[in-house]
């Protein structure tokens, strides 16, 4: 198989373009309904969620838990916007998110909760309450970090390479980003699906990933031009991709099992991370071949370097006998 | 070959000392794993205190770490992160609503004149308070050390041999009664007439005469007068000068009868039964006490042991799942080269794991994805270098070269990817928080390890084999090479 990407490059272009809308649509839409590009999890927007668990060794455990009756107990509390979960084996389990509340306020519907559908099983309990200032500061760091990672990676690879393609792998990355995001912004208008701090990691090892994808071909594409100055970028670059055509495919590969493992049996947390991993890595995998290759072909015939091997104007020509 | 035989015992024997690294040490979990509470405080300025330095969040840390220190919880840690704030782990703590309550008061110093006629009952209440502290003390140790007959000496019932939960309630039910002879102390007394507020330093100082020890305190003006008042109204009633330290009181010094006319001016001195050690943590106490900095508990964290459990277990799977479809992936594919890398990837995960029980890293959920996905880099090495040794043999060139070239060409590659995703692991462990910080951490050190493994490990072990004459066979390398092509055997 060998995929001449230089001339199908209006069509990979497209797919991309087309993913890309759709992300950007998707965070917009999500930004007019939630005032954010994605939904907020408990991690950014702040307050409390508890998750409690019935003892059925003690409790009665013949009906799974009525989220009526849970949303009852919340307006006795004041708490009517909180959001109701039943979950686990036989609904025995419920998650409850609501504003942050406090000591008080939280020991007061924790035991409401004991005492209507307790007893309760204490060594299964998660309480997370997130401050606005904690979920402000997730946020922020969790950006710097972005850009920090962005801001490393442009500067190593202009040093090992050129500017040039330190800028479009950048592209490429932010190609993968944008669209892991989008796909999220989605998920999180049909089905509620919350970002938190994980995603930032998520997003960060997306980056990390698919700048060796975009580094593995750039580094041939480079061999490539070394050996063979003569010819011309077109050429070079198809034949760079199709060089680490199979190498790509075979990371990608290898890695996407090991994330569809924790899909499987990875439990909740992890569940929707593993997803945003395969997603930016399938994107990453994608961009790196017809993106950052057919970016980096685009650039130098543009910008007058298409044959490396042509002396730059002012030098003088070496003698052809 | 002489020096790929020395590499490969030494592959061989690193991997034994991994293995007895892990068997030897314990795993530290992190309290999403082993269960727990955790508590951010945010440490909040004043008026007064408009910018917090080193030295106030260390102050404030103490009083914290001594109150983390009274709920009787094991293996507590009290750190300071970043500029303002402080992050409590109690392990195996799944309610965190006493903990919250204790941490979220403000530290408070007040000194508290004793109410008269109460001499006699506040004896009583002291007694009772010292009893309860002593079988507190015992029941810890008999926590700690399993050894029932210290339990037995102070109980009424010596055939009561509680199990470790029945402890738990005796330990509880005692805190709630030290607690309870607290506040009956607090009743004698009178409400505060001076706090922490008006101390300006307190410190420990030898006493003149004699090998004991007293603590200083300096109060600015305002409560230098109102300390005067406060001591001449007690000096000679044999009653107690009460000193309160978050409603605990930590002294109740007598006032002699010489003050009666004056009171205790220019500072007092506490010249209780104090040794040097003594004497410096209630200075610290006080000093620490006398911080009005506000605390507030802006986030917590409580996962039940049975969750931590479950997810342990699941990472594991997830793991062993993972790892065994990549070694089949890999020696299906890449035939002899993939089932050595795969040798190579199970001395990786071994390595890895022992750094993290060497480096004392705390595994998190985060932390075991992140070693998960390390194993797709270390892959991914093997991956470029095997590709690469492949196109080298259909390009014509013989088996050793080929497997020579193959890593040679290979590495400029992998050492850039690598340093990228480095770049990305150093940006997530410097802005990122908790969590996020463990998985950084992890994931690093997997790809450093990695470069260790899937480079030197693998060609070590290729070198060697391509040294025995039935694994130097081209077609082990790449399926469909033609016949016509030249073999170094």
């Amino acid at each position: 198989m060998k995929l001449d990407i230089i001339r199908q490059r209006p069509f990979w272009w497209l797919i991309s373009s087309l993913f890309i809308v759709a992300s950007l649509i998707g965070m917009v839409i999500s930004w007019q309904q939630l005032g954010a590009p994605l939904r907020p999890g408990l991690d950014f927007a702040g307050g409390t969620r508890i998750q409690i668990v019935r003892d059925c060794t003690q409790a009665d455990c013949t009906a799974p838990i009525d989220s009526a009756d849970v949303r009852a107990l919340l307006a006795q509390q004041g708490l009517e916007t909180g959001v109701i979960q039943v979950a686990g084996d036989d609904g025995q389990s419920v998650s409850i998110r609501t504003r942050n509340l406090d000591v008080d306020e939280e020991s007061t519907l924790r035991s409401a909760l004991a005492t209507t559908f307790g007893p309760l099983d204490n060594q299964s309990t998660q309480i997370d309450s997130v401050g606005p200032v904690i979920g402000q500061q997730l946020f922020a760091s969790g950006l710097i970090a972005l850009i920090v990672a962005f801001a490393g990676i442009v500067i190593y690879l202009s040093v090992r390479f050129q500017l040039d393609y330190a800028l479009l792998a950048i592209v490429a990355l932010l190609h993968d980003v944008v669209i892991t995001m989008g796909l999220f912004a989605w998920l999180g208008l049909l089905l509620q699906v919350e970002v938190n701090s994980l995603f930032i990691v998520a997003l960060l090892t997306i980056v990390g990933f698919s700048v060796n994808d975009t580094v593995v071909i750039y580094d041939r594409i480079r061999e490539n031009i070394k050996l063979h100055p003569e010819r011309h970028i077109n050429d070079l670059v198809d034949d760079g991709v199709n060089q680490t055509l199979t190498r790509s495919i075979n990371t990608s590969l290898t890695t996407i099992l090991l994330l569809v493992a924790i899909v499987l049996f990875g439990g909740e947390t992890l569940k929707f991370f593993a997803l945003a991993l395969i997603t930016g890595f399938l994107a990453g995998a994608y961009s790196s071949i017809f993106v950052a290759s057919t970016l980096l072909a685009w650039w130098r015939v543009q910008s007058g370097q298409a044959i490396a091997g042509l002396p730059e104007a002012g030098q003088p020509v070496e003698e052809t006998p | 070959m002489g020096k790929q035989r020395l590499l490969l015992a030494m592959i061989f024997g690193l991997a034994i000392a991994a293995i007895v690294l892990i068997s030897a040490t314990p795993t530290r979990l992190g309290l999403d794993l082993r269960g727990g509470t955790q508590l951010t405080l945010q440490v909040e300025t004043t008026e007064k205190i408009p910018t917090l330095t080193e030295t106030d969040l260390e102050a404030v840390q103490r009083v914290i770490s001594d109150r983390v220190n009274e709920l009787g919880v094991s293996e507590t840690s009290v750190q300071i992160l970043g500029q303002n704030q402080l992050l409590v782990q109690l392990p195996g703590v799944s309610d965190p609503e006493q903990a919250q309550r204790v941490l979220g008061e403000t530290a408070q110093l007040e000194f508290r004149s004793q109410r008269p006629e109460t001499n006699q009952q506040f004896q009583i209440e002291n007694q009772i308070l010292q009893q309860h502290q002593l079988e507190l003390l015992t029941l810890q140790q008999a926590a700690e050390t399993g050894n029932q007959s210290l339990l037995n000496a102070t109980t009424a019932d010596p055939d009561n041999t509680p199990v470790p939960a029945e402890l738990e309630q005796q330990i509880q039910s005692v805190q709630t009664a030290i607690r309870e002879s607290n506040r009956a102390i607090r009743e004698l007394f009178a409400p505060a007439a001076l706090t922490g507020e008006r101390l300006t330093d307190a410190y420990a100082q030898p006493r003149q005469g004699g090998n004991q020890w007293e603590v200083v305190l300096d109060f600015d003006a305002a409560g230098g007068n109102q300390f005067a008042e406060l001591s001449r109204n007690v000096a000679g009633t044999g009653r107690s000068l009460g000193i309160f330290l978050d409603n605990r009181l930590i002294s109740a010094p007598t006032v002699d009868v010489r003050y009666a006319e004056t009171g205790i001016t220019g500072g007092a001195v506490i010249s209780g039964n104090f040794d040097a050690e003594g004497a410096s943590d209630l200075a610290i106490q006080l000093r620490g006490g006398a911080l009005p900095l506000p605390v507030a508990v802006v986030e917590t964290r409580t996962v039940g042991p049975t969750l931590g459990q479950d997810s342990i277990r699941r990472s594991l799977y997830a793991a062993i799942v993972g790892l065994v479809l990549v070694l089949i992936f890999m020696a299906v594919y890449y035939r002899l080269p993939g089932v050595l890398a795969d040798i190579a990837l199970v001395v990786y995960a071994l390595l890895t794991f022992a750094a993290f029980n060497a480096f004392g890293v705390t595994l998190t959920l985060p932390g075991i994805a992140g070693f998960i996905l390390s194993i797709g880099m270390a892959v991914d090495a093997n991956v470029l270098i095997f590709e690469r040794t492949r196109e080298e043999l259909r390009s014509g060139k013989t088996l050793y070269r080929s497997v020579e070239s193959g890593f040679y060409r290979a590495f400029s590659s992998i050492l850039d990817s690598n340093v990228t995703t480095l770049i990305a692991c150093a940006a997530l462990f410097w802005f990122g928080a908790g969590l996020v910080k463990g998985f950084a951490l992890t994931l690093a050190i997997g790809v450093v390890i990695s470069l260790f493994t899937a480079v030197t490990c693998s060609r070590t072990l290729l070198f060697v084999s391509l040294g025995l004459p039935q694994f130097r066979k081209p077609e082990l390398f790449c399926p469909g090479l033609s016949t016509t092509a030249p073999s170094n055997s």
